[in-house]
C-alpha cells in the first residue's frame, strides 16, 4: 500500500469549500477520490456513463430549441402539430431520463477500468457511489470492485465525519482523505488475493 | 478587494461537468418553455393564461387576476362570453364581454364586446373603421381564474429592471451552484 502511494506523488491544488454547505462538501470529496483513482492508482476514467446523461439532456433541450424556432417561424394555429409532437418527445426524454439516473446511473459519480497489468484479461472495473443525508456530516462511500476475468463482484464502504478530513477553514487534507480511500482501496484488492 | 471564492467550486470542475451545468441550466428553461407551448396545443390559444391590466371588467375580474384560456374553434362564441382579443395596432390583448353577435348559416361570426365596467361599448378601442370583431381576432374565452396572483407579472412590467434582476440572479444562482 505504501509503495502505491510513494510511486505517485502528484501535486494536489489546495481545495478550500464552505464547509457549512453539505452538497460543496460532498462534490470536493467526490473530485478528490476522481484525483485519486485517475490520478495516484492511475486507472483510466470510463465516462461513457455521464456521456449517456449529457447525450439525454442535449437531445431533449434540441426538442425544446426546435419547439421555440417553429413556433417563431410559423406562428400557431400553423406550427400546432410540430410543437404537440416536440412536448410529447420533451418530457418523452425527461421520463427516460428520470429512468436513467435511477436504474442505470444510480449513485456512482465515478467508474474507472483498471487494465490488466498483462493486457490478456478484460480489465477490473472500478465503481465508486457516496451519499450524505442532508444536515449530517456522515460521508458513505462505497466502493465496488468487478474482477474483469471472473465478473465477481465485491464491495466495501466507509462513513466517517467529513470533519475528520477538512481543516477548520474548509480546506480539504488531501494526505488524510487519500489514506483512507488508499486504505478501502487495498482492503478490496487484498480480498481478491486471499483466494 | 472583490472576492471571488464563490466561483472556486465553478473553477474546480471538469468539462462535462461544466458542460452539465449549462444543460441544467437550459432543460430549466425548456422546462417552463415546454409546459407554455403544452398548454398552448392543449386549449388550442396562442396564450392560455392572461392576466388582466385594467378594471374595465370589475366586479367580475379585477386588476391582476390570472386567466385560464381555451380556444377550441368548434365552439362556438355566444353572447355574454368573456372573450380575449386582439386588436390591430395594440400589443395587449383585451378581456372584455361578448355584447352583441351575427352569425351566418356558414358558421362565420362578427360581435360587439364590452366591458362590464364601461359606460360605452368597444368601438372606441377597435383599429380605425372596425365595427366588428371576428373569429381571427380571438385569443380565447375566460374558463377559470385566480385572483390576485396576476399582480406579481403587473409588477414586473411596471418595473423591467426588477424582472431582469430578478431573472438573471436565478440564471447565475443555477449556473454556479452545484447540483
Amino acid at each position: 500500500m505504501s509503495s502505491e502511494r510513494g510511486e505517485n506523488v502528484v501535486e494536489e491544488e489546495p481545495c478550500k469549500v464552505d464547509k457549512w454547505n453539505g452538497t460543496a462538501v460532498k462534490n470536493a470529496l467526490d473530485d478528490d477520490i476522481r484525483r485519486i483513482f485517475t490520478k495516484v492508482f492511475e486507472y483510466d476514467e470510463n465516462h461513457s456513463l455521464i456521456d449517456n446523461r449529457l447525450r439525454l439532456c442535449s437531445v431533449a433541450c434540441m426538442f425544446a430549441i426546435v419547439a421555440l424556432i417553429y413556433d417563431y417561424l410559423k406562428p400557431f394555429p400553423e406550427s400546432r402539430s410540430v410543437l404537440a409532437f416536440c412536448v410529447l418527445a420533451y418530457f418523452g426524454m425527461m421520463s427516460l431520463l428520470t429512468l436513467y439516473t435511477t436504474m442505470v446511473e444510480k449513485n456512482h459519480f465515478l467508474v474507472t477500468n483498471q487494465k490488466d497489468a498483462a493486457g490478456i484479461d478484460p480489465s477490473d472495473t472500478w465503481c465508486c457511489d457516496s451519499y450524505m443525508k442532508r444536515f449530517d456530516d456522515e460521508y458513505n462511500l462505497v466502493l465496488q470492485f468487478e474482477d474483469g476475468k471472473t465478473k465477481e463482484k465485491r464491495e466495501s464502504s466507509i462513513t466517517k465525519s467529513v470533519g475528520s478530513w477538512f481543516d477548520e477553514n474548509g480546506l480539504l487534507l488531501h494526505e488524510l482523505f487519500q489514506n483512507d480511500v488508499c486504505k478501502l482501496h487495498s482492503s478490496l484488492l487484498a480480498e481478491k488475493k486471499d483466494k | 478587494m472583490v472576492s471571488f471564492e464563490f466561483l472556486d467550486e465553478v473553477k474546480r470542475m471538469n468539462k462535462r461537468q461544466l458542460f452539465y451545468q449549462v444543460l441544467n441550466f437550459g432543460m430549466i428553461v425548456s422546462s417552463a418553455l415546454m409546459i407554455w407551448k403544452g398548454l398552448m396545443v392543449v386549449t388550442g390559444s396562442e396564450s392560455p393564461i392572461v392576466v388582466v391590466l385594467s378594471g374595465s371588467m370589475e366586479p367580475a375580474f379585477h386588476r391582476g387576476d390570472l386567466l385560464f384560456l381555451t380556444n377550441y374553434q368548434e365552439d362556438p362564441i355566444r353572447v355574454g362570453e368573456i372573450v380575449v382579443f386582439k386588436i390591430e395596432g395594440r400589443d395587449i390583448p383585451i378581456v372584455h364581454r361578448v355584447l352583441r353577435l351575427h352569425e351566418k348559416e356558414d358558421g362565420t361570426v362578427k360581435f360587439l364586446t364590452k366591458g362590464d365596467n364601461n359606460m360605452v361599448d368597444d368601438r372606441g378601442l377597435y383599429a380605425k373603421g372596425q365595427l366588428w370583431l371576428e373569429r381571427k381576432d380571438v385569443v380565447g374565452r375566460a374558463r377559470g381564474f385566480v385572483p390576485y396572483i396576476g399582480n406579481v407579472t403587473i409588477m414586473m412590467n411596471d418595473y423591467p429592471k426588477l424582472k431582469y434582476i430578478i431573472l438573471a440572479g436565478l440564471g447565475i444562482f443555477v449556473l454556479i451552484h452545484r447540483e
